[in-house]
């Protein structure tokens, strides 16, 4: 439970908050969980569907191999759009590679002139989604107590007190 | 997307509707917001079991997760989410009212992945709000003033008590970032100055509550009530139980962070609380609840030791809060209107020498004052600014420090000026 604070008190007798409705509808994390995939289903095909689906649909002696693999895939994603862009761009390159080579038993020239082309269409889709706030120097810093010397230690037994 | 350099405010989007058709309606509607579910924010479980914590690090990732999606959204979806979209709205009011404080007591160690996701969350809230409080992101995306001020108030996306939340939330590293984002939401909305006036008694309840939980006679409300029959076998600081105890210390050590913090960092905030008499309310209460509750701590037997010394670190940070406020007021008030000069210096001078013989009977609170921000400096400022100053005056206020500190018994500082 949270100690007690001055803007606790400050809901609840001023009348500058919004009062809360008891009928709105509060999320657990059931309910979340299945909202999420829902959202999950109807997104497009995202790095994390393609960890999941391989980890899954694999017995475990061949887990380890995918997972190697599929990091290799990253890694080839990486390279290729360059470590300074953010995850979300490299994920998505790793994924237009595993659309790309999908079924593909060879690097052909429509494979190598769509991975030519990749970089400049993953750069303009993710400036789109730029996180508002990435360039925003933010500190972490927090008020916290200053060390003190405790009086007791030194004084307390010299005190006289007239405490009747 | 909706179309450029008109105000979002003022804009219309085509979207196909659900039946296939295409319609226009205003770019800010609700039905431009996305069914996402915000979770409210709960503090990491205390000394959990593995599968609490799994669970504390699953919920935390749905409230990183959606809220990193929503600060990627473009400036119309944005605004259109955090406007109608009420569970965002509890999401982000949890966080206020349940994250902890760096004063909070501390808890045990958490584990590195909790630790991890907790800066994810506290950044991506500090970062909400701060979006939430720019009406011009880019020379394109934009509200108009007034109505971005008209959509904060009347949807609550700030409150006075939320200001206050993220002043000591967040304030200790980022105050010119909240300072501009502050001023911007009192600036486009004065509706907050209102609210902020009606505050101000509340916040002064809050020291009439702690003396009366102390047994103290207020001299607010309580002086001008007759005293209860039984009021002689109330609880006191040193009679109550020792949680009460505890609870009063957190209590007074938050508010006083708390005020501090939001003053610091919003100064114009002053002249609110000054004109519901803050400063001379603050003396007397200080004279009145620190000796006794510091007392009680220090003469109190606690099992635990640790207890006992936290608890006088809290007291010791609240008067150093107190006197911190004080003297903020004072500045804005009095100090930096002497110092600018100007045509009513003489008005300052007078209201800083009244508040100044205001504080001589509250001996404690004024030597404390005076060890933190010596008054005699001010005189000294003061006699620079008006050289005609009333002398007799300034010298009978000077031994009134000096006697402040007699009769607490300690010994002023070296290096402090003495009086004439």
């Amino acid at each position: 439970m949270s100690p007690p604070r001055l803007t606790g008190a400050l809901r609840s007798f001023s009348n500058v908050s919004k009062q809360e409705d008891p009928g709105g509808q509060v999320y657990d994390l059931k309910s979340k969980r299945l909202k999420r995939q829902e959202l999950f289903a109807r997104q497009g095909l995202t790095w994390q569907k393609v960890v999941q689906f391989c980890t899954q649909h694999r017995d475990k002696a061949q887990q380890q191999t995918t997972s190697q693999e599929l990091k290799n895939v990253l890694a080839a994603a990486r390279q290729i759009v360059g470590a300074e862009h953010g995850q979300e761009t490299i994920e998505s390159a790793a994924v237009f590679l595993f659309e790309t080579f999908h079924n593909k038993d060879h690097v052909g020239t429509e494979e190598t002139r769509a991975i030519k082309q990749m970089p400049m269409a993953l750069l303009a889709t993710s400036s789109v989604a730029s996180l508002f706030g990435r360039n925003i120097a933010f500190s972490y810093d927090s008020y916290t107590l200053d060390p003190l010397d405790l009086p007791w230690e030194a004084s307390l037994e010299d005190e006289v007190d007239l405490d009747f | 997307m909706a179309c450029a350099i008109v105000p979002l405010d003022e804009q219309q989007v085509t979207e196909p509707s659900a039946v296939g058709k295409d319609r226009t309606l205003p770019a800010l509607h609700p039905d431009r917001k996305e069914e996402r579910c915000f979770v409210p924010y709960r503090p990491p479980p205390e000394d959990g079991s593995p599968a609490q914590v799994e669970e504390f690090l699953e919920h935390a990732k749905f409230i990183t997760e959606d809220l990193e999606w929503l600060l990627a959204l473009p400036h119309d979806k944005f605004w259109c989410q955090v406007v109608f979209d009420e569970t965002l709205q509890k999401c982000l009011d949890s966080y206020l009212c349940h994250a902890s404080r760096g004063l909070d007591p501390a808890g045990l160690p958490c584990s590195p992945a909790v630790a991890d996701v907790q800066r994810c969350i506290h950044r991506a809230v500090f970062m909400t709000f701060l979006r939430m409080a720019t009406h011009k992101e880019s020379k394109e995306n934009f509200l108009t003033p007034t109505v971005f001020g008209e959509i904060i108030y009347e949807n609550f996306l700030f409150d006075i008590p939320k200001i206050l939340d993220l002043c000591v939330l967040f304030g200790k590293g980022n105050t010119q970032l909240l300072h501009k984002m502050i001023g911007n939401i009192f600036t486009q909305q004065p509706g907050y100055y209102s609210d902020l006036d009606e505050t101000v008694p509340s916040v002064l309840q809050v020291f009439d509550t702690i003396l009366d939980k102390c047994g103290l006679q207020c001299e607010g409300a309580g002086a001008m009530e007759p005293l209860k029959l039984n009021a002689n076998g109330r609880p006191t600081a040193m009679t109550m139980s020792q949680q009460d105890l505890v609870d009063l210390v957190l209590y007074l050590c938050d508010s006083t962070t708390t005020i501090h913090a939001f003053l610091d960092i919003y100064p114009p905030a002053c002249s609110t609380f000054q004109s519901h008499g803050f400063l001379s309310r603050l003396g007397s209460f200080y004279e009145s609840a620190v000796p006794d509750m510091e007392k009680a701590v220090r003469k109190r037997n606690f099992t635990d030791k640790g207890l006992k010394e936290d608890l006088w670190k809290r007291m010791c940070h609240s008067c150093k809060r107190m006197v911190e406020v004080a003297h903020l007021l004072l500045q804005q008030s009095c100090l930096q209107p002497i110092l600018e000069g100007g045509e009513n210096i003489q008005t300052f001078a007078e209201e800083l020498l009244q508040h100044f013989t205001s504080f001589l009977p509250e001996k404690r609170f004024l030597s404390d004052y005076d060890e933190q921000f010596p008054i005699a400096e001010d005189i000294s400022l003061l006699q620079q600014a008006l050289p005609l100053i009333d002398e007799t005056r300034t010298s009978y206020l000077l031994q009134g420090v000096q006697s402040a500190w007699d009769s607490v018994g300690r010994r002023r500082p070296q290096g402090h000026l003495q009086s004439k």
